[in-house]
């Protein structure tokens, strides 16, 4: 019988997520892109020609000119340079969020598909969770906690949580059925020591999918809050701050909103087509059509 | 044993391959999965093909039906149904051709069957695709072919989706879709492979019955060789795409020709138990009045309580081996999950040396489950497919303090004891066969140094061959270590090949219990009786190549 033969490290998917054989060119493109993106924000203290936010009030909504590349905006700030600092903000959230919710739905996940009594609770309040809509629950929870970065990641954070615990559950649910797990128990292992060792590579791959979904859509969400007033503060530039202040001006300037809107896109989409390759090439169903 | 002795050489041809070839054009080398294979059905007539796994039995069937995976190409030879050739025709040719003049049969009726379509429409799908009958007609005629494969209350099963039958009327209802239009060849792959004994038998008469009516040609392909000697007229043995020897079964059978199908004969266990070993008085695991309910529970909503074990009693002293045989459902799975603390039982006592395990807790249990281990049926599963050999085998005593140099030098040690080399240790266990790994499983309960081996159907998934030699190695460690081992199987061979005393269940309860010799040689309960007479080729003597009733007149030198 033809076999693909399985993984045979937990590191092996991620080694082979990174040489990306087979993938086409789009997923490269998005990654050169991405890369480019993470790049300039990351050294935008350097790169960036201005302080973002230091106004001049001689040169207010002026279309692109030397030493302002993309312009101003409406307190004569440098268009480009709040785009390239608003960045760091918008993906370090992103990032933070992404981590934060995988490892807890990772830890939460694995209590109830291990421990039955856990179970029934830990997914009741997960579904009630998910009934709430996320949007309107993290405005609830910046609200109470004030408008700081972690704040913002809490809130973000909280709503993203139920998915990942499903999805380590439902893989901690199969895995714990295979003779090898009941081998282990027989064997004398530790609960941990089998939760650890033998349950937590087998939801691996399906995390690093997870995980790049939850990177874009927080990125988003920190926009979407940003612009609706429930972020971070407005001195902070974040895309979603920009985007938020520039509406007021955009029938006459809309490069405020274009900008760091485009940045976002180019951003989420990048990591979602990433995202799919990456899911293409973990899941062994879709690797026939993959190639 | 009565062997079929009919004679087809005036009988049309149905089907006739002729140098079948069959290569993976796209792979290095080309490798020919079938090399020229001659095989020749007339009509009425039952072909077995046998042989081990990979010897290329299904793709033989599967380049009939035309249904080769793209992988596999047919790259020469004929095929030819009442003397036309199938391979020019087209895939539109070729499904018409499928079900109205081949049909087929699977090993497992569930998945063969559309879970969500009333298997009588199913049935009437099939005369809707070929035929043009009026939709009464073909009512009628589902109908009846119901009836011919002998299904209860035909009408209720007309209207009842696939999971509300049992396996053997799943495979009733298979028998009957492919039958329905009367095709000229019936390809049966494995299909009672997943049936308990009893209805395998059922399902193997009606197969007779069916043929016998309607003068179907039929391609039985099985690995199981008491299969072979209840149905075959004429057995073709096959290994890697060739085919070793063909000829009558009852030829085949009493005078193989070629060494492959003597060994392949040698390695079925014999039905007649083997002597018992002496018991000794040291008790090394005692099950007292052992109770499990499943279900019961449920927070919102009372869940069906199911009796899965009723009062089982043994004891098992140190050395001997205790068989547990029963039918799919007899609860002799939930008794050695039981006693491995895998679950928990609901009622009744566990001692292993002395000390009562039924009810320790997690932590309290710990200390006793290195004298108590576990083989299970899937050696595919039963390894962490991310680990090394060598980290599997060494799990267990790094759990109990061993150093890890100690544990690996173990482990090396048995690996050699198992028959695999060093460097196994070292590799990941895709890289073995499933006998091999059957082999990793079984070193690294012994690893342990355990005094109870419990063994859940160890050898049910592995080739004749290859099961003979496991069986060998549980019976060498057994002397050399002086385990206990409880021998979960549904295989009475086996059974009668490993086992001291034998316990038969039957839906939770023990309906026999007693040595080997006298539970298998001269059964008392009706049921225990029931399953020895359906186990196929009983009266056939394979290792001997004789008749069980010959055997004391006619040893050879």
């Amino acid at each position: 019988m033809a076999q693909t033969p399985p993984p045979a490290s937990a590191m092996q998917p991620v080694l082979r997520l990174i040489r990306m054989p087979n993938a086409g060119l789009a997923p490269k493109i998005a990654a050169v892109v991405l890369l480019v993106i993470v790049l300039a924000t990351i050294l935008a203290p350097w790169i960036a020609p201005h302080d973002p936010l230091a106004m001049d009030p001689l040169n207010r909504l002026k279309g692109p000119m030397p030493g302002h590349p993309l312009g101003t905006d409406n307190y004569g700030r440098d268009i480009l340079s709040r785009v390239l600092i608003g960045g760091r903000l918008s993906l370090m959230i992103g990032i933070a969020t992404a981590i934060v919710s995988v490892l807890l739905g990772l830890i939460i996940g694995m209590i109830a598909g291990f421990f039955r009594t856990a179970d029934a609770i830990i997914m009741r309040m997960m579904d009630a969770l998910m009934a709430i809509p996320s949007i309107l629950l993290a405005i609830a929870l910046v609200a109470l906690n004030g408008p700081s970065v972690g704040s913002v990641i809490a809130a973000i954070t909280i709503p993203e949580i139920p998915r990942v615990v499903r999805l380590v559950r439902a893989v901690v649910l199969t895995a714990r059925e295979e003779p090898y797990v009941e081998a282990a128990i027989a064997l004398g292992s530790s609960m941990p020591k089998i939760l650890i060792q033998h349950l937590v590579p087998n939801t691996l791959a399906p995390l690093i999918v997870q995980g790049t979904y939850i990177l874009a859509s927080a990125i988003l969400t920190e926009a979407i809050l940003s612009f609706l007033g429930a972020g971070v503060s407005t001195e902070t530039p974040t895309w979603g701050n920009i985007m938020a202040e520039g509406r007021m001006f955009f029938r006459i300037k809309p490069e405020l909103i274009l900008y760091p809107g485009l940045m976002l896109s180019l951003c989420i989409l990048s990591i979602n087509l990433l995202g799919d390759t990456a899911r293409d090439m973990l899941d062994p169903r879709l690797k026939k059509r993959a190639g | 044993m009565q062997f079929k002795s009919r004679n087809f050489d005036d009988a049309a041809i149905a089907i006739e391959t002729d140098n079948l070839t069959v290569a993976l054009p796209d792979t290095a080398g080309q490798p020919q999965v079938l090399k020229g294979i001659d095989v020749t059905i007339r009509q009425g007539e039952t072909v077995c093909l046998v042989g081990e796994s990979g010897s290329g039995k299904s793709v033989t069937s599967l380049a009939i039906m035309g249904l080769l995976p793209d992988a596999l190409k047919v790259t020469d030879g004929k095929i030819n149904l009442q003397g036309e050739n199938l391979l020019p025709l087209s895939q539109a040719q070729m499904r018409e051709l499928r079900a109205a003049r081949v049909a087929m049969i699977f090993q497992e009726p569930m998945t063969a069957l559309n879970p969500v379509l009333r298997v009588g429409d199913q049935i009437t799908e099939v005369m809707e695709l070929h035929t043009k009958l009026p939709p009464s007609e073909r009512r009628k005629r589902a109908i009846a072919i119901m009836e011919q494969v002998h299904l209860p209350d035909v009408e209720r099963i007309f209207r009842s989706y696939p999971h509300q039958l049992s396996g053997g009327q799943r495979q009733r209802i298979m028998i009957a879709m492919a039958l329905v239009l009367e095709p000229v060849l019936l390809i049966a792959d494995e299909p009672t492979t997943a049936l308990d004994v009893t209805t395998q038998k059922q399902i193997l008469s009606l197969i007779g019955e069916l043929q016998a009516n309607h003068g179907t040609a039929v391609l039985f392909i099985t690995h199981d060789m008491g299969v072979v000697a209840e149905i075959a007229d004429t057995v073709y043995v096959m290994k890697h795409g060739e085919i070793v020897e063909s000829g009558p079964v009852e030829q085949i059978l009493r005078h193989p020709q070629k060494d492959y199908t003597r060994a392949l004969l040698a390695s079925v266990p014999s039905l007649s138990p083997r002597p018992a070993r002496p018991d000794v008085s040291d008790i090394v695991l005692q099950v007292d009045r052992l109770n499990k309910i499943y279900g019961g529970g449920g927070i919102l909503k009372k869940l069906p309580r199911a009796h899965a074990a009723k009062d089982v009693s043994f004891t098992l002293t140190r050395g001997r081996t205790l068989g547990i045989v029963g039918e799919s459902g007899s609860g002799k799975s939930t008794v050695a999950r039981c006693i491995m603390r895998l679950i928990d039982p609901t009622s009744g006592q566990i001692r292993l040396d002395g000390s009562d395990i039924a009810s320790l807790s997690r932590n309290q249990l710990r200390p006793h489950r290195k004298k108590l281990q576990v083989v299970f049926q899937d050696p595919m599963r039963s390894l962490n497919p991310r680990w090394t050999i060598a980290r599997s085998l060494t799990e267990g005593p790094l759990n109990y303090g061993t150093s890890k140099s100690e544990a690996m030098a173990e482990a090396a040690r048995l690996l050699n004891v198992v028959g695999l080399p060093e460097d196994a240790l070292h590799r990941y266990p895709h890289m073995f066969s499933g006998g091999q790994r059957q082999r990793i499983a079984i070193a690294r309960a012994v690893m342990m140094r355990p005094d109870v081996l419990v063994a859940d159907e160890a050898v049910s998934a592995l080739d004749v061959s290859v099961q003979a030699q496991v069986l060998d190695l549980l019976d060498q460690l057994q002397q050399e270590l002086g385990i206990a081992i409880v021998f979960i199987t549904h295989d009475l061979r086996v059974a009668a090949q490993i086992c001291d005393d034998v316990i038969v269940m039957q839906r939770g309860a023990v309906v026999e219990h007693g040595p080997a010799g006298d539970v298998l040689g001269s059964p008392v309960h009706p049921y225990t009786r029931a399953l020895i007479d359906a186990a196929p080729g009983r009266d056939w003597d394979f290792q001997n190549f004789r008749k069980m009733s010959e055997a004391p007149n006619a040893r050879p030198a």
